[in-house]
């Protein structure tokens, strides 16, 4: 398992789901104070980070 | 198709749409016996100048335009002695609220009135309801109210949406690229 494979996952899910979210509000579709926007980056990120594992051993059988 | 590529399909696309459903915008409400107008001359191009008062808002989202000149007047059924307040935005968890105004002083008046303009800057995103918090504490109690307020036209006019969309593309495309190995067929 490579942890920096989990990390550059974890951070670019991260940064996918946070422009996700900020797609959302800008169009309208969540409020300005809804919790989606701070609950979707952290489920990028854990997401991610699962991810990134589940790959790194994929990668190196 | 594997075990871990469905689930992986499930969770990247359940997980968005599961949370939407969760949400809702908290409907307006003042509580209290304070009175307070807003009348906007300019108005939103649908409905021209328009007033919104406290008695009669509802849960109605307000629609204003980006740059206006509102004239508002504000009351208190008795003397308030020493008074504070506030006005602010709320935003998401773990994000500080943004605080619009506050007052506070030691006054006999129940009546006050001003006007003000005010012209937000493009990149603060129109046709997204924002939920502004006001609350007024004097001796003889409190008042506090939300209102839905949204920001007339749509998502193109601030040049954020086109930022965010492209960021999104960019980076969905370096994340495919980073779980590629998940899509790799296993050589027995």
């Amino acid at each position: 398992m490579k942890i920096g494979r989990i990390v550059i996952t974890g951070v670019l899910c991260l940064r996918l789901f946070g422009f996700i979210a900020l797609d959302l509000m800008f169009f309208g579709v969540v409020s300005l104070n809804s919790a989606v926007l701070t609950i979707l980056p952290l489920i990028g990120l854990v997401l991610g980070g699962v991810l990134g594992a589940v790959a790194s051993t994929r990668g190196s059988a | 198709m594997s075990l871990i590529r469905s689930l992986g399909i499930v969770v990247l696309l359940g997980a968005p749409l599961g949370l939407l459903t969760t949400t809702s915008t908290a409907d307006a409400a003042v509580t209290g016996n304070c009175t307070a107008t807003a009348s906007f001359i300019t108005g939103t191009k649908a409905r021209g100048p328009f007033t919104v008062d406290t008695a009669t808002i509802g849960n109605d989202t307000i629609k204003v335009r980006r740059s206006d000149t509102v004239e508002w007047k504000g009351g208190v059924p008795a003397p308030p002695g020493t008074f504070s307040g506030f006005v602010k935005i709320d935003l998401p968890p773990l994000v500080p609220d943004v605080t619009v105004e506050t007052w506070k002083g030691d006054s006999q008046t129940t009546e006050n009135s001003g006007t003000k303009k005010y012209d937000l800057p493009g990149i603060v995103p129109a046709g997204v309801t924002f939920q502004v918090i006001g609350r007024h504490a004097d001796t003889n109690g409190v008042c506090s109210g939300v209102v839905d307020v949204e920001i007339e036209g749509g998502p193109f006019d601030s040049p954020l949406t086109a930022v965010s969309l492209v960021g999104t593309v960019v980076t969905a495309a370096g994340s495919a690229g980073a779980v590629r190995p998940l899509f790799r067929r296993v050589r027995s």
